[in-house]
């Protein structure tokens, strides 16, 4: 008899699937990566930045929390054309997409704005993107002639945080105040993935990592760090009896 | 599986549907047995394999040495324990050898009387299984070919691909439009007219040999969506250097592997990013990759060379189902046997691995038989058995 446990296809498995009781997929997925996100985002450290940034979670964290990524993605974009979650482009990888919920985004940005003499504009702004555009990156055309914008406008919103220049004519959509949340991040993913390179043979249980005290590089929590290096494989997860082992991936940039 | 057998003996299911199961049970247990071998001849690491169309009993390999081997894959012999032997090589004492390593070797896909080899010494060269000699040679800046009927598509250095008909040994056409080199050719197995290209600036174009302008469409990983995209990475299909590309069977979708470690799946028809999310498919290769996909399997199954194992994924679906661990070295190919569902690898440290289903054990009773009849037979497959034939003789 072989020891193995052997891969079952899924048409041999019928009498199983027919046992369980029958529920809603899309509805139960959708409700899943919800309340995933919400989970992640109670990881995020909000005192960090006096409360001026609203949590931020990346995409790749959710891969560590649910096994088939596609149907991620697919929720993902479902959430993002509702007009529930947005989605932006961090600039230090083509893959790290950031994702923050629409009430968060909004309510920080305005709270950033208050006083300001960029306000209206930023007002305006918020209330074309949120229910309908999806768009990463805005370029001059389109802000122009969709959105009704002059070029002062423009630089008001360059200036306030919602815009960063991507190219001569064309901007990105971002986060006001992310530099530091961007510094921290990568500082801090640095430290996480040092921790586990160091430890012997390169491998470290995934409990033991999460109790290990935070060197000063590590400013964000470390399940928030660990998802992170999960979900975008840099490091390899391994099931064993004592739990996940992370085993260090060479080759590795960072 | 017994249901499965009711099914079609009744006539409740179709008679494919059972062999679409066993085959992807077959697949789903592939692992290295001890009983199957393929001669080792490669001094170097072996760069591409070909199983020929017609029957699927003999492949061509070839190596960095420039060696060109053909093995017989059919076990003649009644024993479980066979080696794949090689019956001809083109060695280095040939004279008509490759000077550098061999990339790509094709058989014609009609019948085994000749094979292509293309290589880095710049020649493409047509051989005759027979005698093993040179039909034909062709000089192009080149290391990577596929052949269609009587139409060979060359992709070059100098960005272009180059067209060559077999028949006249004359270059036909041109098709520019690249503008790095080109390092896959993929024809679809759908339609005659439909060639793919992947090259070193990130893009993959589908042509139509037929016309005389320029690529049908471009592949774009982002479907259009121009803000996804830095400004550099508007209209590419990978972020790096794409260097594999495989049809599936039925030609309807196209796999495209790249240097950012991202595996694609494309709709083959509008050039549409499936957006199936594969994960960190780790692709360091700085030449062409070859890799493969399943066929009459219910879910496919994509069998991607990745460092020093194979790993296999669900075509649609995207999940990573196993890494077949086994080479001591780099994977540069791996082919895939769909009759017997036998996936062929081979890499940097000479070995040709053969991957073959595990079968179902014998029951005890079976055992017991095997030893009453006495330990002289060696155990005899019953498939080889027959009813009439005496063990007297």
């Amino acid at each position: 008899m072989s020891r193995k446990r052997a891969l079952i296809a899924d048409t041999f498995c019928l009498t199983k699937r027919r046992r369980c009781a029958a529920d809603s997929v899309t509805a139960d997925g959708a409700a899943d990566i919800r309340s995933s996100l919400q989970y992640l985002m109670t990881l995020f450290s909000r005192k960090l930045f006096n409360d001026s940034l609203p949590p931020v979670v990346l995409k790749h964290q959710l891969y560590s929390l649910h096994n088939d990524k596609t149907s991620v993605d697919k929720q993902v974009n479902e959430l993002r054309e509702n007009g529930d979650l947005l989605m932006f482009q961090l600039g230090f990888d083509s893959e790290a997409f950031a994702l923050v919920f629409a009430e968060d985004y909004r309510t920080k940005v305005l709270q950033g704005e208050a006083g300001r003499e960029t306000l209206g504009t930023v007002e305006k702004f918020l209330a074309k993107l949120i229910p309908g555009c999806s768009d990463l990156s805005f370029n001059k055309e389109k802000m122009l002639k969709e959105f009704l914008f002059t070029d002062p406008a423009i630089t008001q919103l360059v200036k306030s945080g919602v815009l960063t220049v991507r190219d001569a004519g064309s901007w990105w959509l971002s986060i006001p105040n992310s530099g530091k949340f961007i510094k921290y991040f990568i500082k801090g993913r640095k430290a996480v993935l040092g921790m586990v390179k160091k430890s012997k043979y390169g491998e470290i249980l995934k409990t033991e990592l999460e109790g290990h005290h935070t060197t000063s590089q590590v400013k964000f929590q470390m399940k928030y760090h660990i998802h992170e290096i999960m979900g975008a494989e840099l490091v390899e997860s391994i099931q064993t009896t004592s739990g996940t082992l992370l085993r260090y991936v060479d080759g590795n940039v960072n | 599986m017994l249901s499965f057998l009711y099914a079609r003996q009744s006539g409740l299911d179709d008679p494919v549907r059972l062999r679409r199961a066993e085959s992807t049970r077959r697949v789903l247990s592939l692992e290295l047995n001890h009983n199957r071998d393929v001669d080792r001849i490669h001094g170097n690491g072996i760069n591409t394999l070909d199983t020929e169309v017609i029957d699927g009993r003999y492949m061509l390999s070839g190596g960095s040495d420039g060696v060109i081997v053909i093995y017989d894959l059919e076990n003649n012999s009644k024993k479980p324990q066979y080696t794949c032997k090689a019956i001809c090589t083109v060695g280095r004492s040939s004279r008509h050898v490759h000077k550098f390593s061999v990339e790509t070797v094709q058989w014609y896909p009609h019948d085994t009387g000749m094979f292509v080899s293309s290589s880095f010494d710049k020649t493409m060269k047509v051989w005759d299984t027979e005698t093993l000699k040179v039909v034909s040679e062709l000089l192009c800046y080149s290391s990577h070919s596929a052949l269609l009927c009587s139409v060979l598509a060359v992709g070059t250095k100098d960005p272009k691909v180059q067209l060559c008909d077999l028949k006249s040994g004359s270059r036909i056409h041109i098709l520019q439009g690249h503008r790095g080199e080109i390092l896959s050719v993929r024809w679809s197995p759908r339609y005659d007219h439909i060639l793919a290209t992947a090259s070193t600036d990130s893009r993959v174009r589908i042509w139509d040999v037929r016309r005389a302008s320029g690529s049908l469409f471009t592949l774009d990983q982002h479907n259009g969506d121009k803000s996804k995209a830095s400004s550099e990475a508007v209209n590419t299909a990978h972020n790096g250097r794409v260097n594999g590309l495989c049809f599936t069977a039925d030609g309807l979708h196209l796999l495209s592997t790249g240097t950012d470690d991202r595996m694609r799946l494309w709709n083959s028809g509008t050039g549409e990013n499936t957006l199936v999310n594969y994960g960190k498919v780790v692709n360091e290769s700085r030449k062409g990759l070859k890799f493969t996909v399943s066929r009459g399997c219910s879910p496919e199954f994509v069998f991607v060379p990745c460092g020093s194992s194979v790993a296999v994924y669900g075509l649609h679906s995207g999940e990573l189902i196993t890494m077949l661990r086994g080479h001591y070295n780099n994977v540069d190919c791996c082919e895939f046997h769909p009759d017997y569902q036998e996936l062929y690898s081979g890499g940097k440290d000479c070995n040709i691995l053969a991957w073959v289903p595990v079968l179902r054990q014998p029951g005890i009773e079976d055992d017991e038989t095997n030893s009453k009849r006495g330990g002289t037979q060696a155990a005899i497959n019953p498939a080889f058995e027959d009813a009439w034939s005496s063990d007297e003789d």
